[in-house]
């Protein structure tokens, strides 16, 4: 009994993290999708309510449609790599412990 | 914007968030039942859900590199990685990597969003073509030889002949080949596992037979030394990609929710069925997936202008068919492993309580 609480409470507490960096994702996803608009040179150009971004920018082309050229960050690349590291290992562990706590196992 | 290009991530609902769940969840039952990425039903799965080519193929190979490391250790563990034979080919795979990325921005770059769609539906559909063609001859083999099938597991003749080939200063020992060989066999082995894994996301599908049929690596040896190939090719396509901001992170991590999911029960489904039961299944799924991505390509070539404008009803009722025929694949990949899974697990425990009442009546 003690044993099952105990991967329980591991179960949760991974889910809990795993949980965590999902909610910190999509809070943060339009930060995430203009790191990787801007990775390369972008122009952004606002329209209406949303924010268009355009690649194979530059300074005149990006200037005839009244956009603001972003110079790229080749680094922030690692932004999603970093993520899909993390998420991985997190939600990775979780799973196997939930399916262990379910009792699927493989067949000896 | 004649000269500038839109850049395109799909919008993500909550009904299009918990589709990409299931859809991870059925790759990675599919995925963890064949011991693949699972890339190539999800890499017209995202495709379906409208994700160009490029992006689709770059987020995949983003979901799938951190499962591969994962895969590396697990494995090792068991003593079934050749990591030299792995480096070796991964270094080559690497030089594929870059090539098949060079293809497609190219593409991308002379016919747009929509130029990648058919770029990557092409190769998918030659690639499936071959290689569920194969699967299917394997499965019949496997199946006429039943249970000797998995006694004995001859080498080919071209793995003897590579294997007989000593070019001076190319020599390494292979681990799962147990010999020398010459690494200038590897050199196109890895190329083509490389560019096949930028170009749709799918290595493993060359670099697996390749490993088995080419150098006379164990199956199961070739599996997991192909994850070794896949960190690689994985984490090359997702930098090179990120670089031209083609990585969509959140689409990738919604497959991985479900696809983490998923793999479990489909790694402990294997373990109930034989092997010539996964060949069927992938060859299956393959050849319905490979069916789905046809419905798609007029639409691709009216939208680079390649043919006579089509009708836009006839567009979309292409659409509709591609995206059902898709979701059945999903379908038979889901129901066949669960139905694989409670089958074995039924006869399992009639065995155990068989031989249980034995073991009492003695």
């Amino acid at each position: 009994m003690a044993s099952s609480q105990a991967s329980l409470g591991k179960t949760l507490l991974w889910g809990g993290i795993a949980a965590t960096l999902y909610g910190f994702l999509f809070y943060f996803s339009d930060d995430f999708l203009r790191l990787a608009h801007t990775t390369q040179d972008a122009c952004l150009v606002q329209s209406g309510m949303n924010i268009n971004y355009f690649n194979k920018a530059t300074p005149e082309l990006c200037a005839e449609q009244g956009g603001t050229l972003i110079h790229g960050t080749w680094w922030y690349v690692l932004a999603p790599i970093a993520m899909a590291f993390a998420l991985s290992y997190t939600h990775g562990i979780f799973t196997g412990l939930f399916w262990d706590l379910l009792g699927l196992k493989a067949r000896k | 914007m004649e000269h500038m290009a839109l850049i395109n991530f799909i919008d993500i609902s909550l009904g299009g968030a918990i589709t990409l769940i299931l859809v991870g969840f059925v790759g990675g039952l599919v995925s963890g039942f064949i011991g693949s990425g699972g890339a190539f039903v999800l890499t017209p799965a995202m495709m379906a859900l409208g994700a160009p080519g490029m992006i689709a193929v770059a987020t995949n190979s983003c979901h799938k590199f951190p499962k591969a490391i994962v895969g590396v250790f697990k494995r090792h563990k068991y003593g079934q990685v050749d990591v030299k034979l792995g480096l070796v080919m991964a270094v080559f795979a690497e030089a594929g990597v870059l090539f098949g990325k060079h293809m497609m921005t190219s593409v991308r770059n002379s016919y747009g969003a929509v130029g990648t769609d058919l770029y990557v539906s092409a190769i998918f559909i030659v690639t499936m073509a071959v290689v569920g063609s194969f699967m299917l001859k394997d499965y019949r083999k496997l199946k006429a030889m039943g249970d000797d099938a998995q006694k004995t597991q001859d080498i080919t003749w071209i793995a003897r002949w590579v294997q007989s080939i000593r070019i001076p200063g190319t020599m390494f020992y292979s681990r799962g080949v147990q010999a020398e060989i010459s690494f200038l066999f590897v050199i196109p082995l890895g190329f083509a596992t490389g560019f096949l894994s930028s170009a749709i996301a799918v290595g493993g599908l060359i670099g697996v037979p390749g490993m088995i049929y080419v150098l006379g690596v164990p199956a199961i040896m070739a599996s997991a030394t192909e994850m070794v190939i896949a960190v690689a090719t994985g984490l090359g396509a997702t930098f090179l990609y990120g670089l031209e901001g083609a990585v969509d992170i959140r689409m990738a991590m919604l497959i991985l929710l479900g696809s983490l999911f998923g793999i479990q029960i489909g790694a402990i489904g294997t373990t109930y069925v034989k092997d010539y039961q996964i060949k069927f299944t992938m060859a299956v799924i393959m050849l319905t997936v490979l069916f789905s991505r046809i419905f798609y390509i007029p639409g691709y070539l009216n939208s680079v202008g390649m043919i006579e404008p089509l009708p836009a009803g006839t567009l979309q009722v292409l659409k509709w068919i591609g995206d059902g025929v898709m979701y059945l694949a999903l379908f038979l990949g889901a129901y066949t492993v669960f139905s694989a899974l409670f089958k074995g697990m039924k006869k399992h425990r009639e065995s155990k309580s068989g031989s249980a009442g034995e073991t009492a009546a003695d």
